[in-house]
Parts: C-alpha cells; structure tokens; sequence
C-alpha cells in the first residue's frame, strides 16, 4: 500500500470511530474524507476479497439480507454494508473498517448492496464475484432521471469488470437487455407461468417498448408491473430461459410464503421468511447468487427460511396491536405494498409517511401513479389512514381522490404522538413511510418498544 | 349532462403521475353529478376528436419520443390541430405541450418538427430545470397562483402575439429567461408543471370544466365543493418555495 493509502486508512478508521462514540450514524462520511486522500482507495482494498454486489431498483437490501444469511450460517469470514450506505463512500467505509491498517483484507467475502447510479464508479473497483441486477423501474426521476438511464449507467457499470458472473431477471426486459451487448456469463432468475399471480396488463408499464425495435411487447402472463413473459413481435427479443425459476407459489401467508424453486434442475420447497411477491423474486435471485458464490443450494434454502429483514422491509414491531413497517419509494415498490394489505383478513390502522428530502426524490409525483385506488377495495377492514411526512396535505389528497371518505383520513405529525396512539391501541398498525420517514419514525418506536438503530 | 375525456397517448406519455390529472377532472365532475366520459388513445390508434369535450396530453421520456413522433404525423396532428382551432379544450404537459408548437431543437442543432398546433418552440438545453415551482395564472385563465414541480431540459420560446399561462413567481418557466410559464391559446392550456398539477390546483382544474361545460352546454358556473384537503395541500407547498 502506498502512504496515501495508509493515510487515507488510518483517517477513515479513526472518524469511523469516532462518530461511533458519539452515537452519530456516520456511515458515508469516513468513506468520503478517505477517498479524498486516495481516490482509487476502494479498488486497491477489494483485491483479494470475494465480493457479491447487489443493485437495481426494489429488493437491494432485502436480497443483500438473504446472501447474507447463507454467509452467517455457513461461518464465512465475510461483511456487509449493512446499513443502507450503499454509496461509493458508504461502502468504502466497510471496506476500511474490514481491513489491517496497511490494507490487508481481515475477511474473506463482502456482501455489497449498490445503489444503481453509484455502481458506474463501484462495481469497475470492485470487480465482484457475482453481480445480482434484481430488477428497474421507474424511481426518483428528479435524482436518477429516466429508467434507460439507470440502464445505461449499470451497462457500463458492468463493461468495467468482464469477469463478473450476472445474476439478471429474466422476467424484467430492461434488466434482461444487459445481457445483449455484455461478454460476461449470465446466470437467469425469474417467476414461471404457473406461479405468477397472472395480473392483467397495467394501464402504467414502465417498459411498454422493446428496447431494441421499439415495437409493442406482447404477454403470456405478468407478475407484476412489467415483469413477466415479454416478447417483441417484431425483432425477437424476449424473455431467457430461467436457470433458477419459481414454479409454483404454494402458500402466501402474512408472515411468509412457500414456493417450489427450481435451482437447475433441482425442485425445492422453499419458504420465504417474508411475505408478498417481491420477495419471493428477491428469493430467488438470492438462491441464485448464494450458489453463485460457491456455496449449497442447501444453503440457500436454509437462508431463505431464516435471514432477517433490512430496517423497514416488512420489519415487525410489538408495538400496540402489532406493528408492521412497510418502506415504499417508487410506485412499482408502492402497488406491491398495497397489493399486499389486501390479504390482511382482520381490520387495521394505515399510517402513511410522505417525505421529499433528496434520499426520497425531491418530486412526489409519483404518488399519483401508484394504484392507492387499490384501499379503496379494502372497504371496511381499513380503519383508518393516517397521514404524516414533510408531505403529509399532498398524500392526504391523493388518499382522498383514490375514494377514502375524508372522515376516514387522519393528519398526524408529532412522531412522538403517533407512537404514542399506536401503542394504545389493540388494531394491528401498517406504516408505509418514505426513506428518510421510515428512518426518523423507525428510531421513534424503538425507542418505546426496543430494536437496533441504524448504525448499529 | 356529459363529458367526454380524451387521454391521448396515455401508454407513452404518463411518466410522472400524469393521469393523477385525469382523475382529478372526472371526481370533480362526478363529485357534482355530471358524467364523465374517459376514452384512452393509445400510439397505433386512432379516433375523431370533433365529439370531444377535454383532450389531456402528458409527458414522456426520450425513449419513446421517435414512436410517438411517427405517430402523430399519421393523422392525429391535423385532428389535433382541428379540434385547438374548433375550442376544445386541451391540457398539454411537458412533452404533450412541447408537441403542440412547430419543433424542439437539441442543444447539438437536430430539429425535429412537431405539429405546429400553436406559435412556440422548443430548444434543448444542457442543464436540466428542475424543482418546486410557482406561477400566477392571467386573468382570463382565472389568475390562480399555482404550485407545481417542473423537470425539463427544453426552452420554449412563444411566437409573437401568443399568450402565455402566467408568469413565474418561484422557478424557471417556459425558459428561465422570460418569465412566462407555459401557453393559453384558444382552449387550450400548455405547461411545464408535471404530473399531478390538478389535484392541487383545483382552481385550474374546474377552470378547465368549465369551460368545456360552457362550450358544451352554455352553462356559466359550477357548484363550489369543500376543497380544504387541497387548498391545505396548495398553501403548504406554496409558502415553502420561495
């Protein structure tokens, strides 16, 4: 290692420490002052560790949690950036936390989330092991502007590091486009006929198009927004043979669900220690990098049954009458959430956090392209929807022009008093807040009912 | 007593919550017991627009814009053209406004040529406009200041003679040099305030039914409704951009 290297080391090491004192989060900051000092900092400290990057619109963290798991159990030498830092200066900071003061690697493997328009800079320093792209749509347009681009950005993300082995979905034909003009080998996830929920074509694709010809995709079925079966009429371009497939869906619970995995060849009953659709894709690109990265198919199984969800993905609370916290972010994300609540049986309390800070998008646009049309459906069993955010008047319109009868919207700011109420209460409590909400409002209840904060 | 919709190109052009407008208009009418009418005109289809009473366009991303291009000039844009002139009443945004003007130069020279429905232009830039944004509509839209969020690379310049909505009170407008903020010419409404800009705007948004229902059925008022989620959504918005 060069001096400026060490330097750099010993800096980030040393604020990383120091905010840990001081019980300030402090995951990006150390990164950031030490690649001030050494730029190329984060490539000279990845040699020699085995690295599997996750990136792509929904599921990052959730998935970064399942290969995680299959690390724990199998006792790898391994770390993560677990808390969300998923920057090129977040995850440098793991990385100088996770090596000697003159560089040397202290752990085998790295389970690394990336953000999408981060990983141009990460993934060619890096150059990971195992590449999972878990899915694109549409998100925060003000901050990573169209969908193509976030495209364009993980194409030459990738062009960087050949070697890498791609985990894409199969059933995403913007994800699946990688492949086209990229030497790496790919390995293929995705959900079969059988097991799709077959929803009908959406009025919103966020991929209506072939990305070659342009021409209109057609169908046999869709899981959901626009993944599914695509194929173009007009140049061919269509969905890849799976080589890790869900093929049956056999209970979708609250808590879980248990499907049949395909893993080349060898079925499996799988269950997913979360519920919902979504995560039964992230299951599967999970199982797919798990033994991409050498490890059993056993071992991805036992994972999958047992990991634990990032903060807010699904976390349960024992607050009041049971708490469920349900991070949204990008309409695709949202309609899945709602889609979600509609198997909840008994009658429950809605909490809606709307922010619009730069980690949540400055433009909430979006709200209106989510399907919250969908509550209306619940009809009785909602009991309640109470908003709250930096944005809480625009969600309280929304909500009432998707057909919730005003007298059912509530305005609650104080996340103080809102903890409050939801502890006194028996009915069950779905909170679906923003980023930066989920964050402030996470912190929030366990300071009333325990839980680890986001550093830690 | 009916309207009837037209959301045209709502499978390429709704990329930032655009048919929140669509919405916003039919509750408002079914709100007070007039119905409503939503027909969706996709790229590849096609259908009179003499019969209608309120055409929305939104916006779109650079990707589909060549298949959107090709399509309107297999006859949409003289239909368009036909009804601005005839008083339908349009709401365009974005790249549904741009559309409306004679062509958008890229900031490196390629032009392209729209329809020429109203006198403007559209040039590319290299940095994009974007944020919170608020204008005040002139009087004869019914001088409403509106809160909205703008997120173009395009300047668009209006011809001589034609009028703009309003005037910039926070943002950049049309341009960011003039301070205009989009177009009204006949019936027609052009903005770059993206995505949901009715529901918060519901001034402009019974405005807009208004006139329609005027042309339609000569009839001069609408009933007022309680508006306080929206004003309250309105006045947040409008006291934090400075």
């Amino acid at each position: 290692m060069s001096l400026r290297a060490i330097i750099a080391i010993i800096l980030c090491k040393a604020l990383k420490t120091f905010s840990l004192l001081v019980k300030r989060g402090g995951t990006a900051m150390p990164g950031r002052f030490a690649l001030a000092v050494c730029p190329d900092l984060l490539g000279r400290l990845a040699k020699g560790v085995k690295v599997v990057a996750i990136t792509g619109t929904n599921g990052k963290t959730t998935s970064a949690r399942m290969v995680e798991e299959a690390f724990m159990d199998e006792h790898k030498s391994y770390f993560a950036n677990r808390s969300g830092a998923n920057l090129i200066s977040g995850i440098t900071t793991e990385f100088v936390m996770n090596c000697t003061l003159t560089g040397k690697p202290t752990k085998e493997y790295a389970v690394i989330e990336c953000d999408e328009a981060a990983a141009v800079k990460v993934f060619p320093q890096l150059k990971p092991k195992v590449i999972v792209v878990t899915n694109l749509f549409r998100d925060q347009l003000d901050r990573y502007g169209e969908v193509t681009h976030t495209l364009d950005n993980i194409r030459t993300a990738v062009k960087g590091t050949p070697e890498s082995v791609l985990c894409l979905n199969a059933d995403c034909s913007l994800t699946s486009s990688l492949a086209l003009d990229l030497p790496n080998r790919v390995l293929w996830f995705g959900i079969e006929k059988g097991a799709s929920p077959s929803h009908e074509r959406s009025e919103l694709s966020d991929a209506s198009h072939c990305i070659r010809c342009k021409a209109e995709y057609e169908y046999d079925y869709i899981s959901y927004g626009h993944l599914g079966s695509f194929r173009c009429p007009k140049c061919g371009y269509a969905r890849h043979k799976t080589d890790f497939a869900v093929t049956d869906v056999v209970e979708q619970g609250i808590n879980s669900s248990t499907v049949v995995m395909d893993m080349n060849g060898d079925k499996r009953i799988v269950t997913v220690n979360l519920p919902a659709i979504y995560n039964i894709y992230n299951a599967v690109g999970a199982a797919c990098a798990i033994t991409a990265m050498g490890m059993s198919r056993d071992a991805a199984v036992t994972a999958l049954a047992s990991f634990t969800c990032g903060f807010g993905r699904m976390e349960q609370f024992a607050l009041g009458g049971g708490t469920k916290m349900m991070l949204v972010k990008n309409p695709a994300g949202c309609n899945q959430v709602i889609d979600f609540l509609q198997n909840i049986k008994e009658k429950f309390i809605l909490i809606i956090c709307l922010n619009d800070r730069s980690a949540d998008g400055t433009d909430i646009s979006w709200i209106w392209d989510a399907d919250f049309e969908g509550l209306s459906a619940l009809g009785g069993r909602l009991q309640k929807v109470v908003v709250s955010g930096d944005r809480a008047e625009d969600m309280a319109v929304r909500i009432k022009y998707a057909g919730i009868d005003e007298k059912f919207i509530e305005t609650e700011r104080n996340y103080t008093e809102m903890v409050e109420k939801i502890a006194s209460q028996s009915l069950p409590v779905f909170i679906m807040p923003t980023y930066t909400a989920m964050l402030e409002l996470r912190s929030e209840v366990i300071r009333k009912c325990g839980g680890k904060e986001f550093w830690e | 007593m009916k309207l009837k919709i037209c959301h045209m190109y709502n499978d390429v052009l709704n990329l930032y919550g655009d048919r929140g407008n669509v919405l916003c208009m039919q509750k408002r009418l079914a709100w007070r017991g007039i119905d409503c009418e939503v027909v969706r005109l996709p790229v590849g289809e096609f259908m009179s627009l003499a019969d209608c009473d309120i055409v929305f366009i939104g916006g779109g991303q650079d990707f589909e814009q060549e298949v959107l291009l090709s399509d309107l000039h297999r006859g949409k844009d003289s239909e368009i053209i036909a009804a601005v002139n005839d008083g339908v009443s349009f709401l365009t945004i974005c790249g549904g406004y741009q559309m409306m003007g004679n062509y958008y130069e890229t900031h490196d020279g390629v032009k392209c040529d729209f329809i020429g429905a109203v006198d403007l232009y559209t040039v590319g830039a290299k940095t994009r406009m974007i944020g919170n944004y608020k204008y005040k509509c002139s009087d004869s839209v019914g001088g409403s200041t509106v809160v909205g969020f703008e997120n173009h690379s395009g300047k668009t310049y209006l011809g001589a003679g034609v009028e703009p909505l309003g005037k910039v009170l926070a943002g950049f407008g049309n341009n960011g040099e003039d301070g205009t903020e989009g177009v009204h010419f006949k019936n027609l409404i052009g903005t770059y305030s993206h995505g949901p800009l009715l529901p918060k705007n519901p001034e402009l948004c019974d405005f807009i039914l208004l006139t329609a229902l005027e042309r339609r059925y000569g009839i001069g008022e609408l009933e007022k409704l309680n508006d306080s989620a929206e004003i309250a959504a309105h006045d947040a918005m409008c006291g934090r951009i400075q």
